[in-house]
């Protein structure tokens, strides 16, 4: 047999049991694990999308309930501050019908109405109240008793009161309702006449129950009340409204520099007195943040005074209305100097002059529903700029469960704020976590505030165009991270400035947003 | 012998091969266990072959990847780390996984030249189709895929079955004919469904909001019950006593064509198709399951008046249970089926002398996911009549430089064989990309003169 064949008949099982030595040991794969290693996840945090006029909406709603936000056919807005709508119906002024008894001294009498000086009463109409007639007839013989109130007529017919009495008798008659009487008055007195005849014909005059005091014939009223009275109004000053508004949005912690394009303050008054009135501004003044009240002047008022117009007898405008507005703003004011300086609220103090003019032709009238109603409003266009308009607001922080979240297996997140902006408004922000006793313990930033909403371009006429869109990396490794977690408070340092570094007025639009996003991307142990 | 030695020397100094273990083993047709692979392969010198077990395995990664890309010692074990693996990792990615016990074979010869077989086999196929992504995203995470649309859906066929065969076979003069049937029951089974394979995961640059995209469905026979997807991941919930199949509850079956011509005294053809028509009809615990949504992860959306109202919290328990709500599967009850894949072989046999025989085979497999197709050359020795010993250059479409070994023994009645296309994977295999052996037992009783030249040495014909 060849060498070979005797090599090969001993050596192959040597080289096949070799062979099987590189063989696979499967108890290796018992329990397998994975190494350690890193993995890099990136998801999504949040996303919101802020409105500008959801926001003005929010400022306004924190306090007032006089304020409301108009959006203007081009978009841009304008908050509107009001005071209490103030009414003065005439009535308050002008009932001086008191229940008092008319005392008949003679048989022909005249009494005086209890109407101010600077009235006369031409023509009153009544619609309630009540009047009767009293008659004591003390003779010794009976009375044929007829009283007579000429200038007082329903349907033509004037009041009249007739009875017989008997001796020592007094008669009270039934309660007249006033109700369609019309009092035709001449020089505010009240004519009464009364005649008494004996049965012999005789025309008496009735003695009086207590002579030189109280007569024989006494006309009662009560609860006269009015529905149109005209006459001549005399020159007579009178109180109209006192009152606040605060302008909550300069009530804020922000500081910094603010200019609005175009603040107005509105009177609007509505006026259904009949006869000439002029307002007299007393007090109009503006109060800033240290309390500095900073007077309204103004070319349209003359010395403070404001004539209203008013519905004309003459012209047949009884029971209408007429209106008058007023505005006070840069042309004719100093009031876009006062808006500068940030002011809080608005003081009033408004009265009234009848017939300022005292013309005795003018003759007026006034009915039961006359009002002078008076609307004092602050209206601001958000058109303006802001300069580092900031604020520095403390916060309360919880972590909730990341404050025992496991670190360990955590080797770093990185945050990632995305700012899409279509406001002209910038903003910086920076974070200082603080403990217990306020000290800092990191912040979000390094290195200062950083701008995380970048302002909209804006055209010629300050409207942003387009939208910018700000990206901001926030990288936190594990210490840094359980270092902030642990702190109880945040200061805020938020400053905003308007396009083009504050230095031109922008108009904020009602349909302007702004999108905040954050992701993150955490590095986990494994 | 100056020749032959130098030749062996550099098969055992070859590395990284990856041919068809079956490429190789297809020439050694004198082993009894050959008959599986061509119904027409009888051994000549017996009449009575009794198969005892017989594994294959072959298992192999697309690329380059080897076990040591992802197993690393540590600790006194093995430890799992993808790192390098990701990096070798095309976009798309195969693992191929085919094995095969023989249980148990008997083949008889019968008179009139008749060959009858019987066998019994567990087999199981499996290839996957993974993108890089997936592995990818599963061990780094996202983070490195942001503004990428990431493929994350695999395709996968799987499934285990027994093979009971019988077969038939006839020499008519030089030439051998055969025919098997062969009666399948189904194991266990996995296949996704190739019209619905989409899952894709999109990380936006913006801030990172995550968009998922899926239309994902596959089969499952014995296996999955169903998923959970309670706890946001996908939790499959297996059926109990998985795979334990009764006989035929999963029924299919396959027919095999072989056939073995000697053309010359030393020339020898023969080809052979196996798993014809093969088909598993699943009916035993099958499900369908599938996912369909699309969805956009924006974290928590907080509405900017209630920002400002203060009155804001996040309901992050809301959006991720929305996501899973989208994402969960869906359970159908549906019978399905698995096609086998076909295989064909084709091989030529030369005895240049007594002891010294050169082939050629030539191999195709259709299969559902990947077909392949190999060819090699080889050389076989045969120093005694009981040791075989040979080696084969493959060529497939993944690799041009495969090398595969064998080892035969055939002491007396007992049939012994190893073989390996990778000889160094039986030394490292954690180094190589594929596992590919084959090895068996057999017995052959009955020794025959058929007359010719059947067990007559070479030089003595």
């Amino acid at each position: 047999m060849p060498m070979y064949n005797m090599f090969f008949r001993r050596a192959l099982p040597a080289i096949a049991l070799l062979c099987s030595l590189g063989a696979c040991n499967f108890n290796d794969f018992e329990d397998v694990e994975l190494v350690d290693h890193e993995a890099d996840y990136a998801f999504p945090l949040f996303q919101t999308s802020i409105n500008l006029k959801d926001l003005m909406d929010q400022v306004l709603n924190d306090t007032l309930s006089g304020d409301s936000i108009l959006v203007n056919p081009d978009g841009t807005m304008t908050l509107i501050y009001s005071g209490d709508l103030v009414s003065k119906p005439a009535t308050d002024l002008f009932n001086f019908f008191e229940d008092a008894p008319i005392l008949v001294q003679d048989t022909v009498f005249e009494a005086d109405f209890n109407a101010p000086n600077s009235l006369r009463v031409d023509v009153i109409n009544f619609i309630d109240g009540t009047l009767q007639t009293v008659v004591t007839n003390n003779l010794n013989d009976t009375v044929d008793f007829t009283v007579t109130i000429p200038q007082l007529n329903k349907n033509g017919v004037p009041y009249q009161v007739k009875y017989r009495l008997n001796k020592k008798e007094t008669y009270i008659s039934p309660l007249e309702n006033m109700g369609g009487y019309e009092l035709r008055a001449q020089n505010n007195k009240l004519r009464v006449e009364y005649e008494a005849y004996l049965p012999n014909g005789t025309r008496v005059r009735l003695p009086d129950i207590i002579p030189g005091s109280l007569p024989a014939v006494i006309i009662p009223t009560k609860g006269l009340i009015f529905s149109y009275m005209e006459g001549y109004w005399g020159y007579e000053t009178y109180p109209l409204t006192e009152d606040t508004i605060e302008i909550d949005i300069n009530q804020t912690d922000l500081e910094g520099n603010v200019t609005v394009v175009d603040p107005k303050v509105t009177f609007t008054v509505a006026n259904s007195w009949g006869f000439p009135t002029r307002l007299l501004v007393e007090k109009l003044v503006f109060v800033d943040k240290n309390g500095v009240e900073i007077p309204l002047q103004s070319t349209v008022l003359d010395n403070g005074a404001l004539d209203l117009d008013y519905p004309s007898l003459v012209d047949g405008e009884v029971g209408q209305t007429k209106y008058t507005d007023v505005f006070f703003d840069k042309n004719n004011s100093n009031i876009d100097d006062i808006f500068n300086a940030q002011p809080v609220r608005l003081i009033y103090d408004i009265d009234g002059i009848a017939n300022v003019d005292q013309d005795p032709s003018i003759t007026g009238f006034i009915t039961d529903s006359s009002l002078v109603t008076l609307l004092v409003g602050v209206e601001l266009l958000l058109e303006g700029s802001a300069l580092n308009f900031g604020a520095d607001q403390k916060v309360d922080l919880d972590f909730g469960d990341f404050e025992t979240l496991d670190t360990a297996k955590i080797a770093g997140v990185e945050f990632k704020l995305v700012t899409e902006n279509e406001t002209p408004i910038s903003a910086d922000l920076q974070v200082f976590f603080l403990d217990d006793n306020e000290q800092v313990l990191d912040s979000l930033f390094v290195g200062g505030v950083q701008t995380m909403l970048r302002a909209a371009p804006v055209d010629n006429n300050g409207v942003a165009i387009g939208t910018e869109r700000t990206e901001t990396f926030i990288p936190m490794d594990t210490p840094r991270f359980n270092r902030i977690r642990t702190a109880t408070k945040a200061q805020l340092l938020t400053y905003f400035t308007t396009a083009q570094g504050g230095q031109v007025p922008v108009k904020l639009l009602a349909t302007q947003d702004a999108a905040v996003k954050m992701g993150i991307r955490v590095k986990a142990r494994f | 012998m100056r020749l032959y030695l130098p030749v062996f020397l550099f098969v055992l100094a070859c590395s990284s091969v990856s041919a068809q273990q079956e490429l190789m083993f297809y020439q050694m047709s004198d082993y009894w266990h050959a008959n599986a692979l061509n119904p027409a392969f009888f051994p000549q010198d017996r009449n009575v072959q009794i198969g005892l077990p017989g594994f294959s395995l072959d298992a192999w990664n697309s690329g380059d990847i080897t076990f040591d890309d992802f197993l690393v010692r540590q600790d006194n074990g093995f430890k799992l780390d993808f790192s390098a693996l990701i990096d070798e990792l095309e976009p798309e990615n195969d693992f191929v996984f085919d094995q095969r016990l023989e249980t148990v074979s008997l083949g008889l010869r019968l008179p009139g030249n008749f060959y009858v077989s019987a066998a019994h086999a567990v087999r199981t196929h499996g290839v996957v189709v993974y993108p890089k992504g997936l592995p990818e995203i599963l061990w780094e995470g996202n983070g490195a895929l942001i503004g990428q649309t990431v493929d994350i859906a695999p395709s996968t066929l799987g499934f285990g079955w027994q093979e009971f065969r019988l077969g038939l076979a006839k020499t008519f003069d030089r030439v051998t004919v055969g025919a098997r049937v062969n009666f399948l029951s189904g194991v266990v089974a996995l296949e996704t469904d190739r019209g619905r394979q989409r899952a894709t995961v999109y990380t936006d640059p913006d801030v990172y909001q995550l968009t998922l995209d899926a239309d994902y469905g596959f089969w499952s026979s014995a296996l999955v019950e169903s998923i959970d997807t309670a706890d946001l991941g996908f939790a499959f919930n297996l059926v109990d006593n998985v795979g334990q199949t009764k006989l035929f509850e999963n029924a299919g079956a396959s027919f095999d064509l072989g056939a073995e011509v000697r053309l010359l005294e030393r020339l020898t053809i023969s080809a052979s198709i196996l798993d014809i028509g093969g088909k598993l009809n699943w009916e035993k615990d099958t499900y369908y399951f599938r996912t369909n949504g699309n969805y956009t992860y924006e974290g928590g959306i907080i509405d900017g008046k209630d920002l400002l109202n203060g009155s804001d919290s996040i309901d992050f328990e809301t959006d991720l249970d929305t996501l899973n709500d989208v994402f969960a599967f869906s359970r159908a009850v549906q019978d399905f089926s698995s096609t086998l894949p076909t295989r064909f072989y084709a091989g030529v046999n030369y005895q240049l002398a007594e002891d010294w025989a050169v082939n050629a085979t030539f191999f195709h497999q259709n299969s559902t996911l990947i077909d392949q197709t190999a060819v090699g050359v080889g050389l076989r020795w045969t120093p005694l009549q009981w040791l075989s010993v040979g080696a084969m250059y493959g060529y497939n479409s993944r690799s041009a430089a495969n090398v595969g070994f064998h080892l035969g023994f055939k002491p007396g009645p007992v049939q012994l064989y190893f073989a390996s296309d990778n000889l160094l994977t039986a030394f490292q295999p954690y180094a190589s990309p594929q596992v590919n052996l084959r090895m068996g037992l057999s017995l052959a009783f009955g020794k025959r003169d058929a007359g010719g030249d059947a067990g007559v040495p070479f030089e003595e014909r």
